[in-house]
């Protein structure tokens, strides 16, 4: 035959004489590196996800550190201070109750991110399982699954939040939550479910078949982890979503009843007020565009780190 | 008894287009500590053959009739839950292509944890260190650190060296390995094909090669079984084969192969089979091979009848209307007239 297996047999004495005897550490890893670590290097060699994520991190010590040191109380109502222009002592200046709007700011940003999380988490834990049982089962129940998503589908996004919210008949954080979560879970869904699809074909998948894997094994030891990667990437898209979501219902005003106030009702409260105040709705808009903007970078840089295809350039 | 005995195996397709009959009539026996080769070239079924044993066959396949013994059980009856309890305990199987069979998520050492711990009695610890021993034997430089690296930290033929020793890891009693070769370098490829059989020897097992590689079988198999379109069409011991191949298409197979050393052979081209192998939803009705068969002609028995695999010699199958010993005998007899 063309080969002749005793000739390229591995030849430890040329390799010794090669590398001076140091086969190991040639053969040995130059240095310990996890997925993780990799993709934790690729994260920081994108700029605009580093910038943003120092940005949301920022914004999330802004929202925690604020309430808890300033001052002045969020609800007091003191018509002498309205209207204060920004200022050493009311960076963002006061609005027509006299309340200080740096601290209205963080403490509304803590309830539209809460509701943000929260609802992100839920329409990730959602939708994970409903499209890996979709993707992983396939056949009729697959059929049947995606077409009442299909159904869900055809349904515009706000109206099904506002239902949701009326079924409910009060508005506080949690109900906001779930109205949230039921409007928006779909999508998140049929990405799961394709990524399983995906994934059940991998050869990897099929040698741990028959290795004799039981089906849960295979799905919550091969499949998921797999589909981390997407996971997180949905969360960072799905964030600012929920967010805005949020601020458009508060905005119509079916938001978090007052005096609380997330980013959504104090551009509602300034809203009214645009053209003699301007900075009554600059605030909190920013605020939410900031959000957003953040999110949405830190989820661009986050996909192509945590992509096992991205190949290393540096 | 042989350690698996498979009888006239037939694993169908369901398609838009129709049944397509994929395996068709096979049947062939391993012994305990042989290695048998499976050679066809693509879509001949070999690859199907593998998956109906291990039960794998995906939703649109079927194993409609045929048994498959191993160690005397009957396994085509068997539920998926009994399968796999044998799957990667009693028969392991190695895939293809090295570089898509680790899950990137997991590290090597995980990966092979996994398969101990899923079958044999093993805490953790003791699982590790079988594992290191394990990527030793298949000869992975500083196993221990190596352990635990992910998989994108190891080439091709080392990935293939962890699969075979996930394959091991249990000492199963069959290995099937399926075009194990076929997506690794060609020196890579005798070194992998050393250590299987070097590890199976070892191990005392059985091991079925499937490739569309004559120069694979030839260096591995103890017994070769050639495949065309789902059917075998010859079966006999590996010297056998290599020196008296009957069937027309065994021949022009052989005859396909670049050769070094013989006289002349650098000037001349190798050999092709003229045609296509045939469509499987509508195989020829008689002999498969006849359409691109040199000897078979218009109103011969080839076109009428299908040939029965039959013993043309002690343990030497085939299945054709001109095999060469009996084409030889022919032209003798034609001469002396």
């Amino acid at each position: 035959m063309a080969i002749n297996p005793e000739e390229v047999e591995f030849r430890q004495d040329v390799v010794d004489r090669e590398t001076g005897g140091d086969t190991y550490a040639a053969g040995a890893a130059i240095r310990q590196a996890s997925l993780w670590r990799d993709a934790a290097r690729r994260f920081t060699h994108n700029k605009a996800a580093v910038v943003s994520m120092v940005g949301f991190v920022l914004l999330l010590l802004y929202v925690v550190i604020v309430p808890l040191a300033t001052p002045y109380d969020p609800n007091n109502v003191d018509f002498s201070l309205a209207y204060q222009a920004p200022s050493v002592h009311h960076p963002f200046g006061t609005d027509e109750f006299g309340r200080d709007l740096f601290v209205r700011t963080a403490l509304g940003g803590r309830i539209s991110i809460g509701i943000g999380f929260a609802a992100t988490i839920a329409i990730m834990v959602v939708g994970i399982l409903y499209g890996a049982i979709s993707g992983f089962v396939g056949g009729w129940l697959d059929n049947a699954l995606m077409r009442f998503l299909d159904a869900l589908y055809g349904l515009p996004y706000l109206p099904f939040a506002i239902i949701t919210l009326a079924i409910f008949g009060v508005v506080n954080f949690w109900t906001m939550v779930i109205a949230l979560t039921v409007a928006s879970w779909f999508t998140t869904a049929r990405v799961m479910r394709g990524q399983i699809i995906t994934l059940k074909e991998n050869d990897y998948v099929r040698a741990a078949y028959a290795i004799g894997a039981r089906w849960y094994r295979i799905l919550f030891r091969h499949l998921l982890p797999n589909t981390l990667g997407v996971a997180i990437v949905f969360v960072f898209l799905e964030l600012p979503n929920v967010v805005l979501g949020e601020a458009f219902l508060s905005f119509l005003g079916l938001g978090i009843n007052p005096p609380n106030a997330s980013w959504g009702s104090l551009a509602q409260d300034g809203y009214t007020q645009y053209l003699s105040h301007p900075i009554l709705i600059v605030i909190p808009s920013i605020a939410i565009a900031w959000l957003i903007l953040t999110a949405f970078f830190i989820a661009d840089g986050l996909r192509d780190a945590l992509d096992p295809r991205t190949q290393e350039h540096y | 008894m042989a350690l698996l005995e498979v009888d006239d195996l037939r694993t169908y397709f369901k398609t838009r287009a129709g049944e397509v009959h994929a395996v068709d009539g096979v049947s062939f026996a391993v012994d305990r500590g042989k290695t048998l080769g499976i050679v066809g070239e693509s879509g001949c079924g070999k690859s199907v053959t593998a998956l109906s044993i291990m039960g794998l066959l995906p939703p649109s396949g079927r194993t409609v009739s045929g048994s498959i013994r191993f160690e005397g059980r009957e396994l085509t009856g068997m539920s998926q839950h009994e399968l796999e309890d044998i799957r990667g305990r009693q028969i392991a199987m190695i895939f293809q292509d090295p570089m898509t069979s680790l899950n990137p998520t997991l590290t090597i050492g995980m990966q092979i944890v996994e398969t101990m711990q899923r079958h044999l009695d093993l805490s953790r610890d003791d699982a590790r260190k079988r594992a290191i021993e394990l990527l030793d034997e298949v000869r992975i430089p500083s196993a221990r650190q190596r352990l635990d690296d992910y998989p994108h930290r190891y080439s091709g033929g080392m990935r293939q060296r962890v699969m075979i020793a996930i394959a091991l890891s249990c000492n199963p009693k069959l290995l099937i390995a399926d075009e194990p070769t076929t997506a690794l370098d060609v020196t890579v490829q005798a070194g992998i094909l050393d250590l299987l059989d070097e590890l199976r020897e070892q191990h005392e097992m059985s091991m079925i090669i499937i490739t569309h590689d004559m120069g694979v079988v030839a260096e591995a198999a103890d017994d070769i079984a050639v495949m065309y379109a789902g059917q075998i069409v010859e079966q006999t011991s590996a010297e056998e084969l290599f020196d008296h191949p009957e069937h027309p298409y065994t021949e022009a197979l052989l005859g396909a192969l670049p050769q070094l050393e013989a006289e002349g052979v650098r000037e001349g081209r190798l050999t092709a089979i003229p045609g296509r192998p045939p469509d499987l939803l509508d195989p020829p009705p008689a002999c498969r091979f006849a359409p691109r068969c040199p000897y078979a002609s218009l109103g011969d028995s080839c076109t009428k009848e299908p040939p029965e695999l039959r013993e043309i010699r002690r343990g030497h199958l085939v299945r054709t209307a001109h095999p060469a010993g009996e084409r030889a005998a022919r032209e003798v007899e034609v001469a002396a007239r």
